[in-house]
């Protein structure tokens, strides 16, 4: 006879919240991303007003995740477990947020030939899709091994912010009058390259809830 | 390599978890009830709503006057010599200490479990659960008794482990077995509330978490009241829990009462929260 079946069913609950919030998160950095490739200012609005839900979400879960620890007395793996999902869904939540920073960067780039290095910006983007997704699931499954592969993503990311930081400064040098918009450029891709650390942070937690140890794969 | 699915389908090909349905049972209105023992008082004034389909945990030091509490619910308390109580307490609105309500009658709706597991030793399995039936029931059929043994075995997860033995000693069975046979011998005829006074006090933990997961099933179908001297027990197992405490100015009174969650997460009053986390002895 399973014990703990209402225990069971409530982390199967927030778990199920969890992978809704993460859909959210990588729904809205598509969405970014596609307003920033098609230049279109009302899907990047529909981002903004989507982050709200994001939030919501965080909060139900992380009450949820606090209300268990206090009525469940886990231990162990459970416990871990819990605590992890802390992590989780305050990275998912920087991450939402960061999306909508891509948004609000497609709006002020809208209206005017797009420059040669939004191709860029997206190519990263595209990357931290995947890493959204192989994040959370690797959170639900349990998976240390996805998780590790998923951070390792990080390095493409970071490697493409290293070569947006030095064209766009070339941009720069050689386009002074847009340097306004270019600077929108190299800020989206900072944002880009810190979703990717919010991914890795979430990969780390992972690991701490599957093997009971802390590891640092940002590098 | 496959490509993989944007989470969004993920999630579209996920059910959510289906939510509990609604319950029966019936509700217990509690008004302005103390008891006694002779001239001493054991628990004063107290006002207590108890909910169907919900398990309402009352908690509190020893002494506080839990066990006389749920005692009083069923009319259990008068039985011992001197001991009475005044107020009120309704079943869905019927005054079950009114002048003419039948004590007896009223203990088969209110059915009781106690500490120690105590199957009639002299009787078996089988005679054990049909015990309540046939002193409160009309004469059944063998096809019936058989019906209603399986029934109740089954409601109590434990058809599966003593199918083969009905005939054995209700005193063979192991400890947690034999308080689960307890509450089938309670629920076989039928009672629409179920009092439970710290039934998982003489069982191991693996026994223990199978009654809780066994009462979160039976509040599907009965009002269930659970005395518990162990937090952690009320904190997994209830849905609503109350906190008594006596003092040396005060008889068993009632402190607070409120969701679970809400209870241990941020109780309202201070006595409650230095109980809760092991600061009040």
């Amino acid at each position: 006879m399973q014990t703990r079946v209402h225990f069971i069913e409530e982390l199967s609950r927030l778990n199920h919240d969890v992978l809704a919030m993460g859909t959210r998160v990588e729904e809205s950095l598509r969405k970014a991303l596609e307003a920033l490739r098609t230049q279109n200012v009302e899907l990047a609005r529909e981002v903004k007003a989507s982050d709200e839900i994001i939030n919501a979400l965080q909060l139900k879960i992380e009450d949820q995740a606090a209300i268990l620890i206090a009525t469940q007395q886990p231990v162990a793996r459970d416990l871990r477990e819990l605590v992890t999902v802390f992590k989780v869904t305050d990275n998912l939540e920087r991450a939402g947020d960061h999306a909508v920073h891509l948004a609000k960067a497609a709006i002020k780039l809208a209206g005017e030939a797009p420059f040669r290095e939004t191709e860029r910006l997206i190519k990263m983007a595209e990357i931290e899709c995947g890493m959204i997704r192989g994040a959370v699931d690797a959170y639900l499954n349990q998976d240390a091994d996805a998780a590790r592969r998923v951070a390792a993503e990080d390095d493409a990311v970071d490697a493409e912010h290293k070569l947006m930081v030095k064209e766009v400064l070339g941009l720069m040098r050689e386009r002074p009058e847009q340097i306004e918009r270019a600077s929108r450029l190299l800020a989206s891709s900072g944002f880009l390259e810190r979703l990717g650390d919010h991914m890795t942070n979430i990969c780390e937690a992972v690991v701490f809830m599957v093997e009971g140890r802390h590891v640092e794969l940002n590098d | 390599m496959n490509p993989i699915r944007p989470l969004a389908d993920i999630v579209r090909n996920r059910t959510a978890p289906e939510n509990p349905s609604a319950n029966a049972g019936r509700s217990i209105t509690v008004r302005s009830l103390s008891a006694f023992y002779g001239k001493h008082k054991a628990i004063e004034d107290i006002d207590l709503d108890i909910h169907p389909g919900v398990v309402t945990a009352i908690i509190g030091p020893s002494g506080c006057g839990k066990s006389t509490m749920i005692r009083c619910i069923n009319r259990m308390h008068e039985v011992i010599a001197g001991a009475y109580a005044t107020g009120s307490v309704l079943l869905d609105g019927e005054d079950i200490y009114a002048p003419d309500a039948n004590p007896v009658r009223m203990r088969r709706r209110i059915g009781m479990v106690f500490q120690k597991p105590n199957p009639f030793p002299t009787k078996t399995v089988y005679e054990n659960v049909i015990a309540g039936i046939r002193l409160n029931l009309p004469k059944m059929t063998k096809a019936g008794y058989d019906e209603a043994v399986e029934k109740s075995l089954r409601s109590v997860a434990l058809w599966d482990e003593v199918k083969d033995k009905l005939h054995s000693s209700g005193a063979s069975l192991s400890g947690g077995q034999q308080q689960r046979l307890c509450i089938a011998r309670a629920i076989a005829i039928e009672p629409e509330v179920l009092l439970l006074d710290e039934p998982c006090s003489a069982l191991d933990p693996t026994a223990t978490l199978k009654i809780e997961d066994l009462l979160f099933e039976l509040k599907e179908a009965y009002t269930i009241v659970l005395v518990t001297h162990n937090m952690q027990q009320a904190a997994r197992a209830s849905d609503t829990t109350a906190f008594f405490l006596a003092d040396e100015r005060h008889a068993g009174h009632l402190i607070e009462q409120g969701p679970t969650q809400d209870m241990f997460m941020h109780p309202k009053d201070q006595r409650t929260e230095d109980y809760i986390s092991g600061r009040l002895g």
